[in-house]
């Protein structure tokens, strides 16, 4: 039997992103707060928020306002049934980091400050644990005493504990727009290409990644981004940044030269991953010829690995149950197994890496019968 | 065999869908609005290739999808016309020509039967 398929070319189109890439460099503007008012009365949802409020006669309370004031770290409680055990490796690892240090970015505490004038803290007591820390080991030159040494405190005053509570778990996450998987590649990006500043391993090694994918014009762009209608682009942010950059230069080379028209699919990445590290253990070539019929046989059955994963991960689900005789849940491995295996069904003869022959044994016969069937 | 519709709406609005039974489909489309709705285009072919296809019209007219009051409908907003979509679903065809899919039936409803892909 010969393979049944060939590769068959798309007419490659200028892709936009080359030029619109969020990540090429920085806006390089600066707007003033007038700009983000703007854009918030512009907003549908926020339009519906100051109405309700208008309609619960809801105000800013100033009184609530938070004080803030430079107050002598020996001041400060930590109340251990509101902020967790102190994790001193963060303090010694992170914070303290000496490669990474930098006084100019301890946030304040935040606190309460109780009637009887304690402050008890809701936030940062790894920040000024640390800074007290290195005040005892003599390492800020001219202070002695850490308890005298004066931090800035950001406060209300109260003595409702629940308060403190509440605040420690939004503060902590519950209710805080937390920072997405992008914005922070982002930022590594931009501390090497905008800063220059080298320092961090990670941010280095994420700006590799990037370049890498870029230099494939693939392109990761935030969760939900409008520009996830350009070809190339990505917003699976955690698992990009799980492969090596020899993994992403060649998944990302496969996606250039046979998908250029399509937005990459997340299944691209634990696919390459899977072949890179089965065909590199069992020292066996991933060849341009298994690529392009790969390239040929997802054209041909699927269009494109968007629908593959969604017909493989039916077909995972159908072999499971028959299998096992319960419904399972999606094994991200299945990918790869199921690809080579339906290569091979289809008279694939490149030598493939034999650990992804050997698992989920038979699963390509839970694929749709008119998918099979053109093997026949 | 798997379908890809083009319809329009009693209004004159452009939508899209996937469907094994078309019939039945235009069918379910009738009982809804109480009229006849026509399948201006239907398309005949593997269901992975129709599937992936109307999955590129939803990102590719992501901008031109009709929305109401934060609603994201299955319909196409004013002023794109069904032209536009059979003339954008046509050119995928022609450049992916991979895709096993072709019209099988014109300003289609269910009163018509089954279609003869042949």
């Amino acid at each position: 039997m010969t393979f049944k398929f060939n590769y068959e070319e798309v007419v490659r189109k200028p892709n936009p992103m080359v030029e619109i890439n969020p990540l090429k460099r920085g806006k390089g503007r600066t707007v003033n707060l007038q700009d983000r008012v703007d854009k918030l009365n512009k907003n549908a949802a926020w339009k519906k928020t100051t109405k309700l409020w208008t309609a619960m006669n809801k105000t800013f309370d100033l009184t609530r306002f938070p004080q803030v004031s430079m107050e002598p770290l020996g001041a400060l409680d930590i109340d251990e049934d509101i902020q967790r055990e102190l994790d001193e490796k963060h303090c010694a690892n992170r914070i303290a980091n000496p490669a990474v240090f930098d006084p100019a970015l301890l946030q304040p505490v935040i606190c309460i400050k109780t009637s009887k004038g304690k402050f008890i803290s809701i936030d940062a007591q790894h920040t000024v644990s640390t800074v007290a820390g290195l005040i005892d080991a003599g390492l800020v030159p001219g202070v002695t005493d850490w308890k005298e040494f004066k931090f800035p405190f950001m406060y209300i005053e109260t003595n409702n504990l629940s308060y403190a509570r509440k605040a420690f778990s939004i503060l902590n996450g519950k209710g805080k727009k937390k920072q997405s998987q992008y914005q922070q590649l982002r930022n590594s990006v931009f501390v090497i290409r905008i800063d220059k500043d080298r320092s961090d391993e990670d941010d280095v090694k994420v700006e590799k990644l990037v370049a890498a994918a870029e230099s494939h014009l693939c392109f990761p762009v935030e969760e939900d981004s409008t520009l996830l209608k350009h070809p190339g682009t990505f917003s699976n942010i955690s698992t990009f940044k799980s492969l090596s950059i020899n993994e992403i230069d060649t998944a990302c080379g496969w996606h250039d030269k046979y998908f250029h028209y399509e937005g990459v699919h997340v299944s691209l990445f634990f696919i390459y991953r899977d072949l890179c590290r089965e065909f590199g253990s069992a020292k066996i070539p991933l060849s341009g010829k298994l690529q392009e019929e790969l390239a040929a046989m997802i054209q041909k059955l699927f269009g494109n690995l968007s629908q593959f994963q969604e017909s493989v991960t039916e077909a995972h689900r159908r072999w499971h149950e028959k299998s096992y005789g319960y419904k399972g849940s999606w094994n991200d491995d299945a990918y790869a197994c199921a690809l080579v295996q339906l290569y091979q069904k289809f008279g694939g003869k490149e030598k493939v890496a034999p650990t992804l022959l050997d698992r989920f044994d038979n699963l390509i016969e839970f694929f749709d019968e008119d998918i099979m069937g053109l093997a026949d | 065999m798997y379908h890809l519709y083009l319809v329009t709406s009693v209004g004159g609005r452009a939508g899209f869908g996937i469907a094994t039974d078309y019939r039945e489909r235009n069918k379910q489309y009738a009982s809804h609005s109480g009229d006849i709705v026509k399948f201006s285009y239907i398309y005949g072919g593997l269901r992975t290739h129709a599937k992936a296809i109307e999955r590129t019209i939803k990102t590719q007219f992501s901008d031109n999808i009709w929305i109401v009051d934060d609603w994201k409908t299955e319909w196409l907003k004013d002023g794109v016309t069904m032209q536009d979509l059979k003339a954008y679903v046509d050119q995928l065809l022609n450049e992916r020509s991979f895709y096993r899919l072709k019209v099988i039936a014109e300003d289609y409803d269910f009163k018509q039967g089954l279609i003869d892909p042949n």
